[in-house]
């Protein structure tokens, strides 16, 4: 097992080295530079520029000052359009609050979806059921950018309960919001998926077998069901959570949170290299070490899988 | 009297705060100027569409920036309501050597917000760290188009800061030489890139000297809390020179992208000001809140670029097809029926509220549209061009969508010309058009300064924003000689004459900004053109 983990990491270093590379080679090629403005910069000032952030060297010698610069010091460079911050203060900044919000929402969808999903499934076919699925769809067809403004009309336009966005250090009156509305529609996803998975988990022979026995129903579910049915809904909690917490660009525009999710969009439209960069590193770590986790869970519900 | 009345009410603030509370007392206060009573709530609350880049007044390029940085720092000069210039920190200037030399008087009582004197050296080290190549200000260039002396070569890397064309005769005198006669450069010093910063606290803290807590600035307000992408706030600086005058106590920003939660927010009390509204809103909304929505004009011309260069669509060569294309567009179809928030059709260039500049009468403005369409097909069919396909580049926005469908379907009703529209993101935009690779392009131009060279000079051949690389010698000449006249007027009018002559890019509209303001706001500055707003002119009345 620890063998198992040691291997998973040292690959970890070339995937994050290639992914490193290929951001840049592709954020280079985009047409249009950081600089750019409405008014061409006279080419002396241009150079300034360029000579001050080191993008009149090669491509090459920029990647690999890059790289040691975050390997040796930690340091992911300057933002070129917030002029005033790092990448590590825009990521010191941005990342605790999606982490917050994107946390609790996991939270929040797991819990719900998988009630929801279980509930449905043990009566299938019932009023129930049908009220759960029905539920769950309709999240799944509300997107986060129609639900947002929808809660802000209902909760500070009508009922004056909690403000429209801004995020005051994570005051509990900011999360709510951006938390329902970003946990909608995965608990719909992880509550269908939960639900299909438990029907088939409910058929299965062992079930059968435990309820020849005359196993209490709930007792079935618990102790014998909600294992194998929680296998293919963990694997795509992995890559979820990250995908949560990493940040959402809707969620960060609409109630104007300051998370990492639109620093993230921004610096693409603004070609700010460095915070493209240095966000695309933080999420591809976080992706690499929640796929071993997810991996490490799997072995741990299902005995059958050895590492 | 005046002044001790005012003394007198905020020696009453002052025991209140040190009270920890308000008394009714201070909400009985009244305005030392137009005596309207004030309410106790003296905080201003404005939304921001994106977060500006820097507050750095030398690395500055950006709107909303310039709006919190005139705030915590102040000029030589600065504007009024109206956008005259008024008193900053110079009190005075005189112009001498045919308008080459500027000297400006400081006035004593000026202080940064830790106490120390604001000084014209002060001036002298901004200016020259907005030249410096160390800098490397992306508005470097801005102190070339005031014609500093050394500019160009400074930034160059050709010669040392120390040589730019300023210096500081005394603590309270500064001198600028200019190279070339400039009128308006008084009005240069009220944008950013020429306010002082203070050395110490630059060579200290580096590039996080503008970080709340480090900052140290002269204007009448102080940073207090920047958070990226959320907000920012800014309180009264009490060592401000004017401070005694200045009643809004607090200023909060709120960077908020989407335009309709921007504008529930508001609804819901958060804001006190909303610009811009969602699009085509400004009709429905000035109905139900005609005492907050407002349309003014904002010192911006809208227009299609043609492109003059090698690479442009050849049947554009043809002063006919240019003048057929610009006369069949119904602008006021635009104005009124997509736009509709008070905007006006432009038949030339410069905006037509710019300081002094008296509208020539255009031709083609003259005529109705009907006259216009009759026109603009006599002068395709003479020109002989048929089967005529263009591409027309715009930056992704419903606005520019809107109006370049509009005018394509305009172009193929009345000329049989075919449009192909194409959109880009912002950035990949402006290398397209850097590379002159279009026929026509969606352009927006806003003025640097009040006076209408800043939208003409746009039109001389080696502009930095001439992307459809427009060149014509005598344009160059007038623009030239404008420079050294005591009257421009004239020569404004026969270069816009000639534009529309030539038919040199295609003007569509002249701006006008729509913004919301709630009811109990007073000393908003409707008439500034450049809608260069200062938080020390604002209150707050009692309901």
């Amino acid at each position: 097992m620890i063998y198992y983990i040691a291997r998973r990491l040292a690959v970890a270093v070339p995937t994050l080295l290639v992914l490193i590379i290929v951001s840049y080679v592709l954020m280079y090629t985009a047409p249009g530079g950081p600089f750019d403005t409405e008014r061409t910069l006279p080419p002396e000032v241009m150079a300034n520029l360029q000579r001050k952030y080191g993008l009149d060297e090669p491509l090459v010698v920029q990647i690999w000052r890059y790289v040691v610069s975050i390997v040796t010091e930690f340091d992911f460079g300057p933002s070129f359009q917030y002029t005033d911050q790092t990448v590590n203060d825009v990521i010191r900044q941005g990342f605790p609050v999606t982490l917050t919000y994107g946390a609790w929402a996991f939270v929040v969808a797991v819990l719900a979806g998988v009630s929801l999903g279980i509930a449905a499934a043990i009566s299938h076919n019932s009023l129930l059921d049908y009220l759960c699925v029905g539920i769950s769809i309709g999240a799944q067809v509300l997107p986060n950018f129609v639900l947002a403004p929808l809660l802000t009309l209902v909760f500070t336009l009508w009922l004056a309960w909690l403000p429209g966005g801004g995020w005051q250090g994570g005051h509990w009156s900011y999360v709510i919001l951006p938390v329902i509305a970003l946990s909608t529609s995965f608990m719909a996803s992880i509550a269908r998926m939960t639900r299909s998975s438990m029907l088939e988990a409910l058929n299965a022979d062992f079930i059968r077998t435990a309820r020849a026995k005359g196993l209490p129903m709930r007792q079935i579910v618990v102790r014998h069901a909600l294992k194998p049915t929680m296998l293919p809904v963990i694997s795509y909690l992995g890559p979820t959570f990250v995908g949560m917490i990493t940040g959402s660009v809707v969620i960060d525009v609409f109630f104007a949170t300051g998370g990492i999710g639109q620093f993230f969009v921004n610096s693409a439209l603004n070609r700010d290299y460095p915070v493209i960069m240095g966000i695309t590193i933080l999420a591809g770590a976080l992706t690499i070490a929640f796929n071993l986790a997810v991996d490490l869970l799997y072995a741990w519900l299902d005995p059958r899988i050895r590492y | 009297m005046r002044a001790s009345k005012l003394r007198a009410m905020f020696m009453a603030m002052a025991a209140v705060t040190l009270a920890g509370s308000f008394s009714p007392a201070w909400s009985a206060d009244v305005h030392p100027v137009t005596g309207e009573a004030l309410s106790d709530d003296q905080t201003f609350t404005y939304r921001l569409l994106d977060q500006f880049p820097t507050l750095d007044p030398q690395l500055n390029q950006d709107v909303s920036g310039f709006h919190v940085i005139r705030d915590l720092f102040e000029g030589l000069l600065s504007q009024d309501t109206e956008g005259n210039l008024v008193p900053g920190v110079a009190t005075h200037f005189a112009a001498s050597d045919n308008n080459t030399t500027y000297t400006f008087i400081l006035r004593k009582d000026a202080r940064w917000s830790n106490g120390d004197p604001v000084t014209a050296h002060d001036f002298v080290y901004a200016w020259r760290r907005a030249v410096d190549p160390v800098t490397a200000s992306p508005y470097g260039w801005y102190l070339e188009l005031t014609q500093i002396v050394n500019a160009a070569d400074i930034l160059a890397g050709d010669r040392e800061p120390a040589e730019l064309g300023v210096r500081a005769v005394d603590d309270h005198t500064l001198e600028v030489r200019l190279f070339a006669p400039l009128p308006y450069f008084p009005a240069m010093t009220t944008y950013a890139t020429l306010f002082p910063t203070h050395r110490v606290t630059v060579e200290t803290h580096g590039a996080k000297w503008t970080a709340p807590g480090n900052m140290v600035s002269n204007g009448a307000y102080v940073l207090t809390d920047l958070v990226l992408n959320e907000y920012h706030r800014r309180v009264k600086n009490p060592a401000y020179w004017d401070s005694d005058n200045v009643i809004i106590e607090e200023v909060t920003g709120l960077v908020i992208n989407d335009d309709n939660q921007a504008l529930t927010r508001y609804r819901a009390g958060e804001l006190d000001h909303l610009q811009p509204l969602p699009a085509g809103q400004f009709p429905a909304l000035r109905e139900e809140m005609p005492d907050e929505a407002t349309s003014v004009p904002r010192l911006c011309s809208y227009y299609y670029a043609i492109n003059h260069s090698e690479s442009g669509h050849p049947a554009l060569k043809d002063v006919r097809v240019r003048r057929a294309l610009s006369m069949a567009i119904d602008r006021d179809v635009i104005v009124e029926r997509l736009l509709k928030g008070g905007q006006w059709p432009a038949y030339n260039f410069t905006h037509l509220k710019t300081a002094g500049f008296v509208m020539p009468e255009i031709a083609y403005a003259t005529l109705s549209q009907a006259e216009r369409d009759d026109e603009a097909r006599g002068l395709m069919e003479a020109s002989a061009i048929e089967d005529l396909t263009l591409r027309l580049i715009y930056n992704t926005s419903e606005s520019h969508k809107q109006i370049a469908t509009v005018i394509s379907q305009m172009w193929k009703q009345k000329l049989g010309v075919t449009t192909e529209l194409a959109n880009f993101e912002w950035k990949t935009y402006l290398n397209i058009m850097d590379n002159q690779e279009f026929d026509l392009a969606r352009s927006g131009w806003c003025g640097d300064y009040n006076e209408a060279s800043t939208f003409l000079d746009l039109l001389t051949t080696t502009h930095g924003a001439n992307r459809g690389k427009y060149s014509n010698l005598e344009v160059d000449e007038l623009m030239s000689a404008s420079k050294t006249v005591g009257d421009p007027g004239a020569i404004y009018a026969e270069v816009e004459q000639i534009l529309a002559e030539d038919m040199a890019i295609i003007p569509i509209y002249h701006y006008a900004n729509t913004f919301l303001l709630s009811s109990d706001m007073r000393g908003w500055p409707y008439d500034n053109v450049e809608n260069n707003w200062y938080s020390k002119n604002l209150y707050r009345v009692a309901d």
